[in-house]
């Protein structure tokens, strides 16, 4: 599958282009994002401090690794919004990409690592900044780089199909905020997004196991920062490869039921 | 004075009528804020499920700081940022004319021409949590106490509304004024929890730059009974200077956009 | 003969619209029972169409032109009838079909908005599959043709609105594709504007024996394109034929125009007045009465000059589109 391959080095290219003209923009946005994690940083800390030096098993040094590279992973999570997908169909965009001799995920989730290329790079002075302030603990080998270079990816795939499943609830209907604010509701409990997914009661950890929210972001975190013994390392690729398989079939089928309705009404 | 409150108030009744017409967005609204609410409530029961205070804040304490951030959060949506972002939009598209032809002092008029009614449900949500919080601390409220805790919310929201003037008056000489909106989402959200828990270059943020410590921590310490009358001196003198500033901020910024527009 | 390109037979689309009148009452009742009403936007239509054929779809706003498009493309499912293209069944949307068509439509933007024209391009024949030394040649050729070797390094946000419909109409066609839809492709563009791209779209048939549907509501353009209109309204079909049969049959009067005398000759009793400009006057006469009617005006009126042309096309179908609504 050449045709395709070209067609993503080609489409990421034109992301780059695209969104290196927004740098600015890009920026401003991710150092407004940093604000979330350090509050998170800052009481975790505060905690850990209270309780003799460590809470959960994480030091503040250990907090501050972990929501230091959060940044990196909150960014690799943003994908195309389910809110987006009214104004996609409305403004006959997916009628335009319907017309292609592809299939239209290809173009979010091409357009999107092409993004995902700028964001790595601007998060890199970022970090580094945030590592003088905060002093994270420093301790990973390079086994755990690679995994995690392979874990943010997977978890943007999974996370682009999880969004793409709620956007389709678009063609049924357009009274959606309050599905989508109780996903993304969860998934910042369930994800390891709020805090750790260690710190959580056990019963939450063992609803969690059962969902995909964690290999979206907790795992790819810890891949780097929680000296993760190999079985877990490894197994969590092996889990995130899972979820990708089960989310795209899910795709799949409510694509085919979603594209249906479409064409009957279309625009 | 008489005209500017009798202006403001005309502006709420159309705001008010406006979004009447949008009830659904009071539903949405609702489901947001409980969505909210119900995060906050986790991350509190997070923290104490691992210790018994935060900085010496007990978990009653912390509920009432929630409080105080989400009615405040509810005062700013409703009434500052809609106008300031409507502000900013005209900077921009060079539409300020509207505003500055009338026979109104045209800060009043940017500033209250806008309000988001179904916001108003977290300034009540708020209340509650708050309230709440205040039975559970047991140790009541004394009547002097709420009137003093009312009053460093309103200098609290003040100060919030001249630093908002502020930041969006410099677009009448920087362009990217939404990423700078953005910023402050991020350094609003601090301030659930007290300042004294942030390092302290992050806690002068939070006082003097975007001044969230007086609008959430200074109120709820007054409603948990660790107030000092210092602070609240210090409360009125940033106050009044804040006010001064803006005025003057803003007063330089017309006079620049009249000059500039051909 | 050789097999249709695109063929079309009994093909029906039909939109339930949910009904919903004002007032509480209407409201009330509306949570309860959803009344609908059945919109016949297309209403069992036929047509084949040859390949290398241009054709032109008339029609007013709302006669379905546009929704026989979407269906022709794929974007549709028909509510009923067959419709094949290339022997394909559009709906399918089989890769190998898309890759054979073109759907263009006059006020959509396709190419990315803030990089040059060149750069979406690349992506098109990335996504076509297009063998670069002949896209390269393809897409010089294109861009001498409608001469916009300038404007394609531009950032498309850029451009006018005719430079953006030249790129993208070179867009769409990168991969010849050998059957065309082009739905208002010269909508909102000047006069010179519109030429360009006519003479364009001429030139690629030509070349290329590309087959054409084209729906417009500017007859300069199915007049300098189209040998065959089909003519629809309400969803039916009212012609399917040669540009020049259309007036015939439904031009019920000519336009006589006369050089009087002078200023002040009455001709109220020939015809209609269409305009009087002087000596000047330009008459509507019933097709029956023509010939009865310039004769009495070149014996009775002593006339100059005097010429007998056809109604212009325009009139012809806003007449026809008149009487069908009425």
């Amino acid at each position: 599958m050449r045709r395709y391959l070209d067609y993503y080095l080609t489409s990421m290219r034109m992301a780059i282009l695209e969104q290196f003209q927004y740098r600015v923009a890009n920026y401003f946005y991710m150092i407004g994002m940093v604000a979330e994690p350090v509050i998170y940083l800052v009481v975790w800390s505060t905690v850990a401090e209270a309780q003799g030096g460590e809470v959960g098993g994480y030091t503040p040094a250990a907090f501050a690794a972990y929501y230091i590279v959060w940044t990196l992973v909150r960014n690799m999570n943003i994908v195309f919004t389910p809110y987006g997908w009214e104004g996609y169909i409305q403004r006959g965009q997916l009628s335009a990409e319907l017309l292609k001799p592809i299939h239209p995920i290809h173009n979010f989730l091409s357009f999107f690592a092409g993004w995902k290329v700028v964001v790595i790079l601007f998060w890199l002075p970022l970090a580094a900044i945030l590592s003088l302030i905060f002093k994270p603990a420093l301790d990973f080998t390079w086994v755990e780089v690679v995994v995690f270079f392979f874990a943010i990816w997977g978890a943007y795939l999974i996370r682009t199909m999880l969004l793409t499943l709620l956007g389709m609830i678009t063609f049924w209907t357009t009274r959606v905020s309050a599905i989508y604010e109780l996903f993304f509701a969860f998934e910042l409990v369930l994800s390891g997004r709020l805090v750790p997914m260690s710190l959580m009661p056990v019963w939450v950890q063992e609803i969690a196991d059962w969902l995909p929210f964690q290999w979206t972001f907790g795992y790819p975190i810890e891949s780097l920062v929680a000296q993760l013994p190999p079985a877990e390392l490894w197994g969590g690729l092996g889990m995130q490869a899972l979820w990708i398989g089960i989310t795209t079939v899910m795709v799949a089928v409510m694509w085919r039921f979603g594209i249906r309705r479409f064409s009957a009404v279309g625009n | 004075m008489k005209r500017i409150f009798h202006l403001t108030f005309t502006f709420l009744r159309i705001g008010i009528l406006n979004e009447m017409q949008y009830r659904v967005n009071f539903f949405i609204q609702l489901l947001q804020s409980f969505v909210a609410l119900g995060t906050g409530l986790v991350g509190l029961a997070l923290v104490f499920e691992h210790t018994t205070d935060l900085s010496g804040w007990t978990r009653p304490e912390l509920l009432a700081v929630m409080g105080v951030h989400i009615l405040m959060g509810g005062v700013i949506r409703a009434a500052i940022q809609p106008n300031m972002q409507t502000l900013a939009n005209d900077i921009q598209q060079g539409t300020l004319d509207y505003a500055l032809t009338k026979p109104v002092d045209s800060q009043v008029i940017v500033s209250v021409r806008e309000f988001r009614l179904w916001q108003v449900v977290d300034v009540v949500m708020g209340f509650i949590v708050l309230s709440w919080a205040v039975v559970e601390l047991q140790e009541g409220l004394g009547v002097v106490d709420a009137l003093v805790f009312a009053a460093t919310l309103v200098l609290g929201g003040i100060m919030i509304y001249c630093f908002w003037l502020m930041l969006t008056t410099s677009a009448f000489w920087i362009i990217r004024v939404y990423e700078m909106i953005n910023l402050f989402e991020g350094l609003y959200a601090a301030g659930r929890w007290p300042v004294g828990i942030y390092p302290l270059w992050l806690r002068s943020m939070l006082t003097f730059l975007v001044p969230v410590a007086f609008a959430v921590t200074v109120p709820s310490e007054i409603l948990v009974g660790q107030s000092s009358t210092q602070t609240l001196i210090g409360a009125l003198a940033l106050t009044i200077f804040l006010v001064v500033l803006a005025r003057f901020v803003w007063s330089l910024g017309v006079r620049n956009y009249s000059g500039a527009s051909a | 003969m050789a097999t249709p390109v695109i063929a079309v037979n009994g093909l029906s689309k039909h939109f339930k619209v949910p009904e919903r009148e004002a007032g509480l009452k209407a409201s009330t009742r509306a949570l309860f029972k959803r009344s609908h009403r059945l919109v016949k936007a297309v209403d069992a239509i036929s047509f084949s169409i040859e390949p290398g054929e241009v054709v032109g779809f008339l029609g007013p706003n709302g006669a379905g032109k546009t929704t026989t498009l979407k269906m022709l493309s794929g974007l549709l499912h028909p509510t009923g009838g067959q419709v094949a293209v290339l022997g394909y069944e559009p709906k399918k949307r089989d890769h190998d079909y898309l890759k054979q068509i073109t759907l263009v439509m006059g006020n959509r933007n396709q190419l990315s908005w803030d990089l040059p024209a060149l750069d979406s391009f690349e992506l098109y024949r990335a996504l076509y599959g297009i063998e670069r030394s002949r896209f390269e040649k393809l897409r010089d050729d294109f861009i001498e043709l409608l001469e916009v070797g300038d404007l394609v390094r531009k950032p498309v946000r850029n451009l006018s609105l005719g430079e953006r419909m030249k790129v993208e109409i070179i867009g769409a066609l990168l991969h010849t594709p050998g059957v065309l839809f082009l739905d208002e492709p010269t909508i909102g563009l000047d006069v010179t504007m519109q030429r360009r791209i006519r003479r364009f779209i001429a030139e690629y048939n030509r070349r290329y024996g590309a087959t054409v549907l084209l729906t417009s509501h500017y007859m300069a353009d199915v007049e300098a394109l189209c040998k065959r209109v089909i003519v629809i309204h309400h969803g039916k079909i009212l012609y399917d034929g040669a540009l020049a049969g259309l007036v015939e049959q439904f031009s019920a009067f000519k336009k006589v125009s006369v050089t009087l005398s002078g200023p002040d000759v009455d001709v109220s009793g020939f015809g209609e007045v269409l305009e009087r400009d002087g000596s000047r006057v330009t008459l509507r006469i019933p097709k029956a009465e023509t010939s009865r009617a310039t004769a009495r005006l070149l014996s009775e009126l002593d006339a100059d000059d005097l010429t007998v042309e056809d109604p212009p096309v325009e009139d012809v179908i806003e007449q026809v589109f008149a009487t069908e609504a009425a």
